[in-house]
Protein backbone atom coordinates (compact mmCIF):
# COMPACT_ATOMS: atom_id res chain seq x y z
CA UNK A 1 0.00 0.00 0.00
CA UNK A 2 1.50 3.02 -1.01
CA UNK A 3 0.95 6.89 -2.72
CA UNK A 4 2.34 7.32 -6.39
CA UNK A 5 2.59 10.59 -6.99
CA UNK A 6 3.77 10.80 -10.27
CA UNK A 7 7.32 10.42 -9.14
CA UNK A 8 6.63 10.74 -6.14
CA UNK A 9 6.51 7.43 -4.00
CA UNK A 10 5.32 7.34 0.14
CA UNK A 11 5.13 4.07 2.09
CA UNK A 12 3.72 3.50 5.65
CA UNK A 13 1.00 5.53 5.43
CA UNK A 14 -2.80 3.90 6.32
CA UNK A 15 -5.28 5.77 4.44
CA UNK A 16 -7.66 4.39 6.62
CA UNK A 17 -6.00 5.98 9.94
CA UNK A 18 -6.81 9.48 8.42
CA UNK A 19 -10.51 8.78 7.24
CA UNK A 20 -11.11 7.52 10.61
CA UNK A 21 -9.33 10.53 11.99
CA UNK A 22 -11.34 12.68 9.81
CA UNK A 23 -14.72 10.97 10.33
CA UNK A 24 -14.09 11.70 13.56
CA UNK A 25 -14.05 15.37 13.19
CA UNK A 26 -16.36 16.03 10.00
CA UNK A 27 -19.47 16.88 11.62
CA UNK A 28 -17.88 18.86 14.04
CA UNK A 29 -15.75 21.43 11.89
CA UNK A 30 -18.22 21.28 8.81
CA UNK A 31 -21.01 22.36 10.99
CA UNK A 32 -18.75 25.60 12.01
CA UNK A 33 -18.44 26.44 8.30
CA UNK A 34 -21.83 28.37 7.60
CA UNK A 35 -20.18 29.63 4.25
CA UNK A 36 -21.64 27.26 1.95
CA UNK A 37 -21.60 29.56 -0.92
CA UNK A 38 -17.89 29.08 -1.44
CA UNK A 39 -15.32 25.59 -1.97
CA UNK A 40 -12.02 26.01 -1.57
CA UNK A 41 -10.74 23.09 -3.17
CA UNK A 42 -13.11 23.48 -6.24
CA UNK A 43 -13.08 21.38 -8.88
CA UNK A 44 -10.81 23.18 -11.23
CA UNK A 45 -8.00 22.65 -8.77
CA UNK A 46 -8.44 18.88 -8.51
CA UNK A 47 -9.90 17.65 -11.60
CA UNK A 48 -7.59 15.87 -14.36
CA UNK A 49 -4.19 16.62 -12.19
CA UNK A 50 -1.75 14.84 -14.38
CA UNK A 51 0.93 12.86 -12.68
CA UNK A 52 3.87 14.85 -13.41
CA UNK A 53 1.41 17.99 -11.31
CA UNK A 54 0.24 15.98 -8.72
CA UNK A 55 3.68 15.72 -6.60
CA UNK A 56 4.52 19.28 -6.50
CA UNK A 57 0.35 20.12 -6.18
CA UNK A 58 0.32 17.45 -2.82
CA UNK A 59 3.16 19.03 -1.67
CA UNK A 60 2.31 22.27 -1.99
CA UNK A 61 -0.93 21.73 -0.16
CA UNK A 62 0.15 19.65 2.80
CA UNK A 63 2.66 22.32 3.56
CA UNK A 64 0.36 24.91 3.99
CA UNK A 65 -2.56 22.80 5.25
CA UNK A 66 0.44 22.16 8.18
CA UNK A 67 1.92 26.07 8.60
CA UNK A 68 -1.30 28.01 7.64
CA UNK A 69 -4.35 25.68 8.96
CA UNK A 70 -3.31 23.17 11.78
CA UNK A 71 -0.78 25.70 12.90
CA UNK A 72 -3.83 27.80 14.21
CA UNK A 73 -6.08 25.65 14.25
CA UNK A 74 -4.95 23.43 17.02
CA UNK A 75 -5.27 25.78 19.69
CA UNK A 76 -8.28 26.47 18.97
CA UNK A 77 -9.53 22.85 19.03
CA UNK A 78 -11.18 22.41 22.84
CA UNK A 79 -13.19 19.33 22.56
CA UNK A 80 -10.67 16.47 23.41
CA UNK A 81 -11.55 14.03 20.55
CA UNK A 82 -11.14 16.71 17.65
CA UNK A 83 -7.57 17.72 18.98
CA UNK A 84 -6.86 13.91 19.09
CA UNK A 85 -7.92 13.71 15.47
CA UNK A 86 -6.34 16.37 14.61
CA UNK A 87 -2.90 14.77 15.67
CA UNK A 88 -3.16 12.14 14.26
CA UNK A 89 -4.62 14.27 10.54
CA UNK A 90 -1.55 16.63 11.10
CA UNK A 91 1.25 13.67 11.78
CA UNK A 92 0.80 11.71 9.24
CA UNK A 93 0.34 14.78 7.14
CA UNK A 94 4.16 15.39 8.14
CA UNK A 95 4.86 11.72 7.10
CA UNK A 96 3.53 12.71 3.35
CA UNK A 97 5.36 15.90 3.16
CA UNK A 98 8.45 14.77 4.78
CA UNK A 99 8.47 12.09 2.23
CA UNK A 100 7.61 13.85 -1.22
CA UNK A 101 10.36 14.98 -2.52
CA UNK A 102 9.71 16.99 -5.84
CA UNK A 103 12.64 17.07 -7.79
CA UNK A 104 14.00 20.71 -7.65
CA UNK A 105 16.19 20.23 -10.90
CA UNK A 106 13.11 19.80 -13.40
CA UNK A 107 11.18 22.69 -12.58
CA UNK A 108 10.92 24.42 -15.59
CA UNK A 109 8.61 21.46 -16.52
CA UNK A 110 5.09 22.03 -16.85
CA UNK A 111 4.13 20.03 -14.01
CA UNK A 112 5.47 22.43 -11.77
CA UNK A 113 4.25 25.32 -13.14
CA UNK A 114 0.75 24.32 -14.06
CA UNK A 115 0.50 22.74 -10.30
CA UNK A 116 1.46 26.13 -9.31
CA UNK A 117 -0.85 27.82 -10.60
CA UNK A 118 -3.86 25.21 -9.30
CA UNK A 119 -2.36 25.90 -5.66
CA UNK A 120 -2.45 29.83 -6.31
CA UNK A 121 -6.75 29.37 -6.88
CA UNK A 122 -6.84 27.44 -3.63
CA UNK A 123 -4.55 30.43 -1.80
CA UNK A 124 -6.52 33.05 -3.48
CA UNK A 125 -10.14 31.07 -2.40
CA UNK A 126 -8.40 30.86 1.44
CA UNK A 127 -7.24 35.10 1.34
CA UNK A 128 -10.84 35.96 0.56
CA UNK A 129 -12.00 34.81 3.47
CA UNK A 130 -11.39 35.60 7.19
CA UNK A 131 -8.85 34.07 8.46
CA UNK A 132 -10.74 31.74 11.20
CA UNK A 133 -13.24 31.02 8.81
CA UNK A 134 -10.95 30.14 6.19
CA UNK A 135 -9.03 27.37 8.18
CA UNK A 136 -12.30 26.12 9.51
CA UNK A 137 -13.22 26.06 5.84
CA UNK A 138 -10.47 24.31 4.88
CA UNK A 139 -10.36 22.04 7.42
CA UNK A 140 -13.51 20.67 6.55
CA UNK A 141 -12.63 20.33 3.55
CA UNK A 142 -10.11 17.31 4.09
CA UNK A 143 -12.37 14.67 2.93
CA UNK A 144 -12.00 16.27 -0.79
CA UNK A 145 -8.23 16.23 -0.16
CA UNK A 146 -8.44 12.62 0.84
CA UNK A 147 -10.67 11.83 -1.68
CA UNK A 148 -8.07 13.39 -4.54
CA UNK A 149 -5.47 11.72 -2.61
CA UNK A 150 -7.28 8.66 -3.03
CA UNK A 151 -6.57 8.55 -7.06
CA UNK A 152 -2.55 8.25 -6.14
CA UNK A 153 -3.58 5.25 -3.25
CA UNK A 154 -2.31 1.79 -4.62
CA UNK A 155 -3.64 -1.81 -2.56
CA UNK B 1 -0.90 24.84 38.86
CA UNK B 2 -0.26 23.03 42.42
CA UNK B 3 2.70 23.77 43.90
CA UNK B 4 5.33 20.79 42.95
CA UNK B 5 5.93 19.08 46.13
CA UNK B 6 5.15 16.10 44.88
CA UNK B 7 8.57 13.79 43.45
CA UNK B 8 7.62 13.31 39.40
CA UNK B 9 7.60 9.68 38.61
CA UNK B 10 10.76 8.42 36.98
CA UNK B 11 12.35 5.52 34.84
CA UNK B 12 9.97 6.27 32.25
CA UNK B 13 9.80 3.96 29.01
CA UNK B 14 8.20 2.23 26.27
CA UNK B 15 7.41 -1.60 25.70
CA UNK B 16 6.18 -2.11 22.40
CA UNK B 17 4.98 -5.68 21.19
CA UNK B 18 2.86 -6.63 18.38
CA UNK B 19 1.71 -2.72 18.06
CA UNK B 20 0.37 -2.81 21.41
CA UNK B 21 2.31 -0.07 23.27
CA UNK B 22 2.71 0.67 27.49
CA UNK B 23 4.18 3.31 28.93
CA UNK B 24 5.60 2.49 32.33
CA UNK B 25 7.45 4.54 35.04
CA UNK B 26 8.30 3.63 38.75
CA UNK B 27 5.73 4.44 41.18
CA UNK B 28 5.59 8.06 43.11
CA UNK B 29 4.76 6.41 46.65
CA UNK B 30 3.46 8.75 49.95
CA UNK B 31 2.74 6.45 52.67
CA UNK B 32 -1.06 6.35 53.24
CA UNK B 33 -1.94 8.82 50.33
CA UNK B 34 -3.61 7.74 46.65
CA UNK B 35 -1.46 8.75 44.51
CA UNK B 36 -2.74 9.13 40.34
CA UNK B 37 -1.19 9.83 37.07
CA UNK B 38 -1.53 11.96 34.40
CA UNK B 39 -0.16 10.97 30.65
CA UNK B 40 0.29 13.44 27.86
CA UNK B 41 1.63 13.04 24.62
CA UNK B 42 3.05 15.22 21.38
CA UNK B 43 3.81 13.88 17.85
CA UNK B 44 6.36 14.65 15.70
CA UNK B 45 3.67 17.66 14.17
CA UNK B 46 3.02 19.09 17.43
CA UNK B 47 7.04 19.43 18.57
CA UNK B 48 7.75 20.90 15.32
CA UNK B 49 5.20 23.58 14.83
CA UNK B 50 3.67 23.83 18.60
CA UNK B 51 5.92 22.65 21.33
CA UNK B 52 3.66 24.19 23.82
CA UNK B 53 0.90 21.61 22.65
CA UNK B 54 0.54 18.13 24.76
CA UNK B 55 -2.25 16.49 24.06
CA UNK B 56 -4.10 14.07 27.21
CA UNK B 57 -3.50 10.60 26.82
CA UNK B 58 -6.73 8.29 25.68
CA UNK B 59 -7.11 6.24 28.80
CA UNK B 60 -4.27 7.87 31.37
CA UNK B 61 -6.11 11.09 32.41
CA UNK B 62 -6.16 9.83 35.14
CA UNK B 63 -4.11 6.69 35.50
CA UNK B 64 -3.72 4.66 38.83
CA UNK B 65 -1.43 2.36 38.47
CA UNK B 66 2.41 3.10 37.23
CA UNK B 67 1.61 2.29 33.36
CA UNK B 68 -0.04 3.41 30.66
CA UNK B 69 -1.86 1.64 27.64
CA UNK B 70 -0.82 4.45 24.81
CA UNK B 71 -1.62 2.32 21.76
CA UNK B 72 -4.54 4.42 20.83
CA UNK B 73 -2.81 7.46 21.15
CA UNK B 74 0.26 6.62 18.45
CA UNK B 75 -1.65 7.02 15.66
CA UNK B 76 1.38 7.98 12.92
CA UNK B 77 4.53 6.54 12.22
CA UNK B 78 6.75 9.25 13.95
CA UNK B 79 8.43 9.91 16.75
CA UNK B 80 6.53 10.97 20.00
CA UNK B 81 6.96 12.70 23.26
CA UNK B 82 5.51 11.41 26.13
CA UNK B 83 5.24 12.61 29.79
CA UNK B 84 3.81 11.96 33.02
CA UNK B 85 3.20 13.40 36.36
CA UNK B 86 2.36 12.60 39.71
CA UNK B 87 -0.98 14.01 41.80
CA UNK B 88 -1.84 13.42 45.38
CA UNK B 89 -4.77 15.20 45.80
CA UNK B 90 -4.29 19.22 45.07
CA UNK B 91 -0.56 18.25 44.99
CA UNK B 92 0.73 18.19 41.57
CA UNK B 93 4.68 16.68 40.73
CA UNK B 94 6.71 18.50 38.23
CA UNK B 95 6.57 16.47 34.40
CA UNK B 96 8.55 14.21 33.65
CA UNK B 97 9.60 13.18 29.93
CA UNK B 98 10.61 10.36 28.08
CA UNK B 99 14.07 10.28 27.25
CA UNK B 100 13.59 9.21 23.92
CA UNK B 101 10.74 9.77 21.81
CA UNK B 102 9.09 6.52 20.76
CA UNK B 103 7.84 5.29 17.41
CA UNK B 104 5.44 2.81 16.62
CA UNK B 105 8.07 1.32 13.87
CA UNK B 106 10.26 0.00 16.66
CA UNK B 107 7.88 -2.48 17.82
CA UNK B 108 9.03 -5.85 18.26
CA UNK B 109 6.88 -8.48 15.81
CA UNK B 110 6.64 -11.58 16.86
CA UNK B 111 5.95 -14.52 15.15
CA UNK B 112 2.72 -15.21 15.19
CA UNK B 113 0.50 -18.20 16.90
CA UNK B 114 -1.28 -20.56 14.42
CA UNK B 115 -3.52 -23.31 14.79
CA UNK B 116 -3.37 -26.32 12.19
CA UNK B 117 -6.33 -28.67 11.96
CA UNK B 118 -7.43 -30.98 9.13
CA UNK B 119 -11.69 -31.95 8.36
CA UNK B 120 -11.71 -34.38 5.55
CA UNK B 121 -9.00 -33.26 2.92
CA UNK B 122 -10.04 -29.52 4.03
CA UNK B 123 -6.46 -28.17 5.73
CA UNK B 124 -8.00 -25.69 8.42
CA UNK B 125 -5.98 -22.67 9.87
CA UNK B 126 -6.35 -20.68 12.93
CA UNK B 127 -4.88 -17.26 13.53
CA UNK B 128 -4.35 -15.23 16.92
CA UNK B 129 -6.43 -11.74 16.32
CA UNK B 130 -3.97 -9.52 16.64
CA UNK B 131 -6.05 -6.26 15.38
CA UNK B 132 -6.77 -4.64 12.58
CA UNK B 133 -3.24 -3.37 11.57
CA UNK B 134 -2.20 -6.90 11.08
CA UNK B 135 -2.13 -9.10 7.88
CA UNK B 136 -0.59 -12.80 7.70
CA UNK B 137 1.40 -14.22 5.09
CA UNK B 138 0.46 -17.71 5.14
CA UNK B 139 3.14 -20.13 3.19
CA UNK B 140 2.18 -23.80 2.63
CA UNK B 141 3.21 -26.53 0.59
CA UNK B 142 2.98 -30.40 0.12
CA UNK B 143 5.58 -32.17 1.90
CA UNK B 144 7.30 -33.72 -0.91
CA UNK B 145 10.83 -33.00 -2.79
CA UNK B 146 10.80 -29.75 -5.09
CA UNK B 147 7.42 -28.80 -3.94
CA UNK B 148 6.48 -25.43 -4.86
CA UNK B 149 5.66 -23.32 -1.85
CA UNK B 150 2.06 -20.73 -2.14
CA UNK B 151 1.55 -17.83 -0.27
CA UNK B 152 -2.08 -16.20 0.54
CA UNK B 153 -2.79 -13.44 2.50
CA UNK B 154 -5.31 -14.08 5.40
CA UNK B 155 -7.03 -11.31 6.82
CA UNK B 156 -9.96 -13.71 9.10
CA UNK B 157 -9.06 -13.07 12.46
CA UNK B 158 -9.28 -15.15 15.31
CA UNK B 159 -11.56 -17.49 13.29
CA UNK B 160 -10.56 -20.81 11.33
CA UNK B 161 -10.27 -20.90 8.10
CA UNK B 162 -9.38 -22.86 4.81
CA UNK B 163 -6.37 -22.89 3.68
CA UNK B 164 -6.07 -25.90 0.93
CA UNK B 165 -8.24 -28.73 -0.18
CA UNK B 166 -5.39 -31.60 -0.25
CA UNK B 167 -4.72 -34.66 -2.03
CA UNK B 168 -5.12 -37.87 -0.70
CA UNK B 169 -1.91 -39.47 1.10
CA UNK B 170 -0.07 -36.02 0.75
CA UNK B 171 1.43 -34.28 3.86
CA UNK B 172 1.26 -30.25 3.67
CA UNK B 173 3.37 -27.81 5.95
CA UNK B 174 2.23 -24.17 7.12
CA UNK B 175 4.15 -21.54 8.66
CA UNK B 176 3.04 -17.85 9.15
CA UNK B 177 4.11 -14.37 9.64
CA UNK B 178 2.57 -11.17 10.06
CA UNK B 179 2.74 -7.95 7.91
CA UNK B 180 2.18 -4.92 9.04
CA UNK B 181 1.38 -1.83 6.87
CA UNK B 182 1.46 0.94 8.84
CA UNK B 183 4.87 0.50 9.51
CA UNK B 184 6.36 -1.76 6.65
CA UNK B 185 7.40 -4.38 8.47
CA UNK B 186 7.15 -8.29 8.82
CA UNK B 187 7.45 -10.69 11.81
CA UNK B 188 9.63 -13.52 11.54
CA UNK B 189 8.05 -16.81 10.09
CA UNK B 190 6.68 -19.32 12.71
CA UNK B 191 7.55 -22.85 13.31
CA UNK B 192 6.41 -24.58 10.22
CA UNK B 193 3.62 -27.27 11.28
CA UNK B 194 2.96 -30.36 8.96
CA UNK B 195 -0.43 -32.74 8.90
CA UNK B 196 -1.08 -35.59 6.68
CA UNK B 197 -4.32 -36.70 5.32
CA UNK B 198 -5.85 -39.29 8.01
CA UNK B 199 -2.80 -38.78 9.84
CA UNK B 200 -2.06 -36.71 12.89
CA UNK B 201 -0.20 -33.51 13.01
CA UNK B 202 3.51 -34.60 12.51
CA UNK B 203 6.91 -33.52 14.42
CA UNK B 204 9.03 -31.83 12.15
CA UNK C 1 -38.34 40.99 20.94
CA UNK C 2 -37.59 36.67 21.86
CA UNK C 3 -37.33 34.89 18.66
CA UNK C 4 -40.39 32.38 18.98
CA UNK C 5 -39.02 28.57 19.72
CA UNK C 6 -40.25 26.84 16.47
CA UNK C 7 -38.03 23.54 16.84
CA UNK C 8 -41.25 21.48 17.40
CA UNK C 9 -41.96 22.07 13.42
CA UNK C 10 -38.92 20.56 12.17
CA UNK C 11 -35.88 18.65 13.34
CA UNK C 12 -33.15 15.56 12.58
CA UNK C 13 -33.41 16.94 8.86
CA UNK C 14 -30.48 14.43 7.27
CA UNK C 15 -29.70 12.31 4.30
CA UNK C 16 -30.12 9.07 4.06
CA UNK C 17 -28.41 7.07 0.89
CA UNK C 18 -28.06 3.68 0.20
CA UNK C 19 -26.96 2.31 -3.13
CA UNK C 20 -26.98 6.18 -4.55
CA UNK C 21 -30.82 6.35 -4.13
CA UNK C 22 -30.57 10.07 -2.08
CA UNK C 23 -33.48 10.68 0.22
CA UNK C 24 -34.29 13.45 2.46
CA UNK C 25 -35.54 12.85 5.44
CA UNK C 26 -36.82 14.72 8.65
CA UNK C 27 -38.78 14.50 11.88
CA UNK C 28 -41.38 16.68 13.76
CA UNK C 29 -42.44 16.84 17.63
CA UNK C 30 -45.62 15.25 18.19
CA UNK C 31 -47.17 18.20 19.44
CA UNK C 32 -47.06 19.89 16.15
CA UNK C 33 -50.19 19.92 14.02
CA UNK C 34 -50.14 17.46 11.15
CA UNK C 35 -51.07 20.06 9.08
CA UNK C 36 -47.64 21.03 8.49
CA UNK C 37 -46.36 21.70 5.33
CA UNK C 38 -43.05 21.23 3.72
CA UNK C 39 -41.11 22.52 1.70
CA UNK C 40 -37.41 21.22 0.34
CA UNK C 41 -34.37 23.45 -1.78
CA UNK C 42 -30.96 22.58 -2.68
CA UNK C 43 -27.77 23.13 -4.02
CA UNK C 44 -24.44 22.38 -4.22
CA UNK C 45 -21.39 23.12 -1.69
CA UNK C 46 -19.51 26.34 -3.02
CA UNK C 47 -22.61 27.69 -5.03
CA UNK C 48 -24.65 30.78 -3.89
CA UNK C 49 -28.23 29.62 -4.98
CA UNK C 50 -31.04 27.36 -3.13
CA UNK C 51 -33.03 25.68 -5.98
CA UNK C 52 -36.57 24.40 -5.25
CA UNK C 53 -37.11 21.06 -5.61
CA UNK C 54 -39.68 20.07 -7.79
CA UNK C 55 -42.53 17.74 -6.31
CA UNK C 56 -41.50 18.60 -2.81
CA UNK C 57 -43.10 22.39 -2.58
CA UNK C 58 -45.69 22.27 0.67
CA UNK C 59 -45.98 18.59 0.82
CA UNK C 60 -47.18 17.04 4.24
CA UNK C 61 -44.68 13.91 3.79
CA UNK C 62 -41.40 13.96 5.79
CA UNK C 63 -39.30 12.67 2.87
CA UNK C 64 -37.91 13.64 -0.27
CA UNK C 65 -36.27 11.85 -3.23
CA UNK C 66 -33.20 14.12 -4.36
CA UNK C 67 -31.16 11.27 -6.55
CA UNK C 68 -31.41 13.00 -9.76
CA UNK C 69 -30.85 16.28 -8.30
CA UNK C 70 -27.21 14.93 -5.99
CA UNK C 71 -26.30 12.24 -8.70
CA UNK C 72 -22.57 14.02 -9.37
CA UNK C 73 -20.16 12.13 -7.27
CA UNK C 74 -17.78 14.79 -7.66
CA UNK C 75 -19.95 17.24 -6.03
CA UNK C 76 -20.85 18.37 -2.33
CA UNK C 77 -24.32 19.02 -1.38
CA UNK C 78 -26.92 21.00 1.05
CA UNK C 79 -30.79 20.66 1.40
CA UNK C 80 -32.89 22.47 3.61
CA UNK C 81 -36.33 22.04 4.28
CA UNK C 82 -38.83 24.78 5.59
CA UNK C 83 -41.89 23.93 7.75
CA UNK C 84 -45.11 26.50 7.79
CA UNK C 85 -47.12 25.41 10.44
CA UNK C 86 -50.87 26.87 11.55
CA UNK C 87 -50.29 30.95 12.07
CA UNK C 88 -47.52 30.99 9.68
CA UNK C 89 -45.06 29.58 11.86
CA UNK C 90 -41.97 28.29 10.27
CA UNK C 91 -38.45 26.64 10.79
CA UNK C 92 -36.18 26.02 8.25
CA UNK C 93 -32.95 23.59 8.71
CA UNK C 94 -30.03 22.84 6.76
CA UNK C 95 -28.61 18.98 6.57
CA UNK C 96 -25.16 18.71 7.22
CA UNK C 97 -22.53 18.75 3.75
CA UNK C 98 -23.85 15.37 1.99
CA UNK C 99 -21.24 13.34 -0.41
CA UNK C 100 -23.26 10.58 -1.81
CA UNK C 101 -19.56 8.93 -2.40
CA UNK C 102 -18.71 8.13 1.46
CA UNK C 103 -22.21 8.85 2.66
CA UNK C 104 -24.46 6.11 0.86
CA UNK C 105 -24.44 2.77 1.82
CA UNK C 106 -24.39 -0.78 -0.57
CA UNK C 107 -26.99 -2.97 0.07
CA UNK C 108 -26.37 -6.73 0.27
CA UNK C 109 -25.52 -7.84 -4.10
CA UNK C 110 -27.98 -10.18 -5.44
CA UNK C 111 -26.22 -13.56 -5.84
CA UNK C 112 -27.14 -17.28 -7.36
CA UNK C 113 -25.75 -20.21 -5.55
CA UNK C 114 -26.63 -23.16 -7.26
CA UNK C 115 -25.71 -26.48 -5.23
CA UNK C 116 -23.55 -29.48 -6.82
CA UNK C 117 -22.83 -32.70 -5.55
CA UNK C 118 -19.27 -31.71 -3.99
CA UNK C 119 -19.55 -27.64 -4.97
CA UNK C 120 -21.38 -24.99 -4.56
CA UNK C 121 -21.25 -22.54 -7.55
CA UNK C 122 -21.95 -18.64 -6.83
CA UNK C 123 -22.64 -16.17 -9.22
CA UNK C 124 -23.19 -12.16 -8.46
CA UNK C 125 -25.03 -10.38 -10.48
CA UNK C 126 -24.16 -6.84 -11.43
CA UNK C 127 -25.68 -3.85 -9.08
CA UNK C 128 -27.66 -0.95 -11.10
CA UNK C 129 -27.54 2.55 -9.68
CA UNK C 130 -29.68 5.56 -10.52
CA UNK C 131 -26.74 7.25 -11.28
CA UNK C 132 -26.03 7.76 -15.43
CA UNK C 133 -23.65 9.15 -17.74
CA UNK C 134 -23.30 12.41 -19.87
CA UNK C 135 -24.34 9.74 -22.77
CA UNK C 136 -27.22 8.42 -21.06
CA UNK C 137 -25.58 5.03 -19.79
CA UNK C 138 -26.64 3.61 -16.07
CA UNK C 139 -23.86 2.83 -13.96
CA UNK C 140 -23.18 -0.51 -11.65
CA UNK C 141 -21.37 -0.56 -8.86
CA UNK C 142 -18.74 -2.05 -10.23
CA UNK C 143 -18.68 1.03 -12.68
CA UNK C 144 -18.47 3.58 -10.42
CA UNK C 145 -15.83 2.04 -7.25
CA UNK C 146 -12.87 1.07 -9.54
CA UNK C 147 -11.24 -1.18 -6.30
CA UNK C 148 -14.69 -2.74 -5.94
CA UNK C 149 -13.92 -6.41 -4.65
CA UNK C 150 -16.20 -9.48 -3.65
CA UNK C 151 -15.96 -11.39 0.13
CA UNK C 152 -17.75 -15.16 -0.09
CA UNK C 153 -17.42 -16.90 2.69
CA UNK C 154 -18.39 -20.43 3.41
CA UNK C 155 -19.43 -21.64 7.01
CA UNK C 156 -18.48 -25.47 7.01
CA UNK C 157 -20.10 -27.45 9.84
CA UNK C 158 -19.88 -24.45 11.65
CA UNK C 159 -16.32 -24.72 12.86
CA UNK C 160 -14.11 -23.12 9.81
CA UNK C 161 -15.01 -20.84 6.83
CA UNK C 162 -13.76 -21.14 3.43
CA UNK C 163 -12.80 -18.15 2.04
CA UNK C 164 -13.01 -17.07 -2.23
CA UNK C 165 -12.96 -13.33 -3.00
CA UNK C 166 -11.66 -11.10 -6.06
CA UNK C 167 -13.23 -8.78 -8.74
CA UNK C 168 -14.84 -11.58 -11.11
CA UNK C 169 -18.45 -12.48 -10.71
CA UNK C 170 -18.18 -16.69 -10.68
CA UNK C 171 -17.22 -18.55 -7.76
CA UNK C 172 -16.87 -21.86 -6.72
CA UNK C 173 -16.42 -23.49 -3.32
CA UNK C 174 -14.84 -27.11 -4.04
CA UNK C 175 -13.91 -30.13 -1.94
CA UNK C 176 -17.34 -30.18 -0.04
CA UNK C 177 -19.03 -33.27 1.28
CA UNK C 178 -21.89 -34.64 -0.53
CA UNK C 179 -25.69 -34.35 0.99
CA UNK C 180 -24.36 -31.32 3.55
CA UNK C 181 -26.13 -28.16 4.60
CA UNK C 182 -23.57 -24.96 4.27
CA UNK C 183 -24.20 -21.46 5.17
CA UNK C 184 -22.82 -18.74 2.19
CA UNK C 185 -22.43 -14.95 2.78
CA UNK C 186 -21.22 -12.64 0.06
CA UNK C 187 -20.37 -9.13 0.77
CA UNK C 188 -19.38 -6.20 -1.18
CA UNK C 189 -16.13 -4.47 -0.33
CA UNK C 190 -14.74 -0.95 -1.10
CA UNK C 191 -11.50 -0.94 0.90
CA UNK C 192 -10.04 3.35 -0.33
CA UNK C 193 -13.41 3.99 1.09
CA UNK C 194 -13.93 1.58 3.73
CA UNK C 195 -17.45 0.41 2.65
CA UNK C 196 -18.47 -3.04 3.03
CA UNK C 197 -22.31 -4.35 2.18
CA UNK C 198 -24.37 -6.07 4.77
CA UNK C 199 -24.22 -9.73 3.61
CA UNK C 200 -26.18 -11.91 1.11
CA UNK C 201 -27.12 -15.14 2.68
CA UNK C 202 -27.42 -18.68 1.38
CA UNK C 203 -28.56 -21.21 3.04
CA UNK C 204 -27.75 -24.53 0.92
CA UNK C 205 -27.60 -28.25 1.10
CA UNK C 206 -25.00 -30.05 -1.68
CA UNK C 207 -26.73 -32.86 -3.48
CA UNK C 208 -26.05 -36.79 -2.50
CA UNK C 209 -23.36 -38.71 -4.43
CA UNK C 210 -25.36 -41.12 -6.61
CA UNK C 211 -22.43 -42.34 -8.28
CA UNK C 212 -22.27 -45.93 -6.86
CA UNK C 213 -26.03 -46.12 -6.07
Amino acid sequence: QEFQFGPCRVEGITLQELWDAFWAIKDIVQAKDNITSVRLLRKEILQNVSDAESCYLIHALLKFYLNTIFKNYHDKAADFRVRKSFSTLANNFVVLLSKLQPSQENKRFSGHDSARRRFLLFQRAFKQLDIEAAQTKALGEVDILLTWMEKFYHL
Amino acid sequence: DGVAVLPPPYNLSVQSTNMKHLLTWSPVSVPGEIIHYFVEYQGEYESLYMSHVWIPSSWCSPAKGPECDITDDITATVPYNLRVRATQGSETSAWSTLKHPFNRNSTILTPPVMEITKDGFHLVIKLEDLGPQFEFLVAYWRREPGAKEHVKVVRSRGIPVHLETMQPGAAYCVKVRTFVKAIGRHSPFSQAECVKVQGETLPL
Amino acid sequence: HLAEDTSDLLQHVKFQSSNFENIVTWDSSPESAPDTVYSVEYKKYGEREWLAKEGCQRITRKSCNLTVETGNLMELYYARVTAVGAGGRSATKMTDRFSSLHHTTIKPPNVTCIPKVRSIQMIVHPTSTPIHTGDGHQLTLEDIFHDLSYHLELQVNHTYLMHLGGKQREYEFIGLTPDTEFLGTIRIFVPTLLKESAPYVCQVKTLPDRTWT
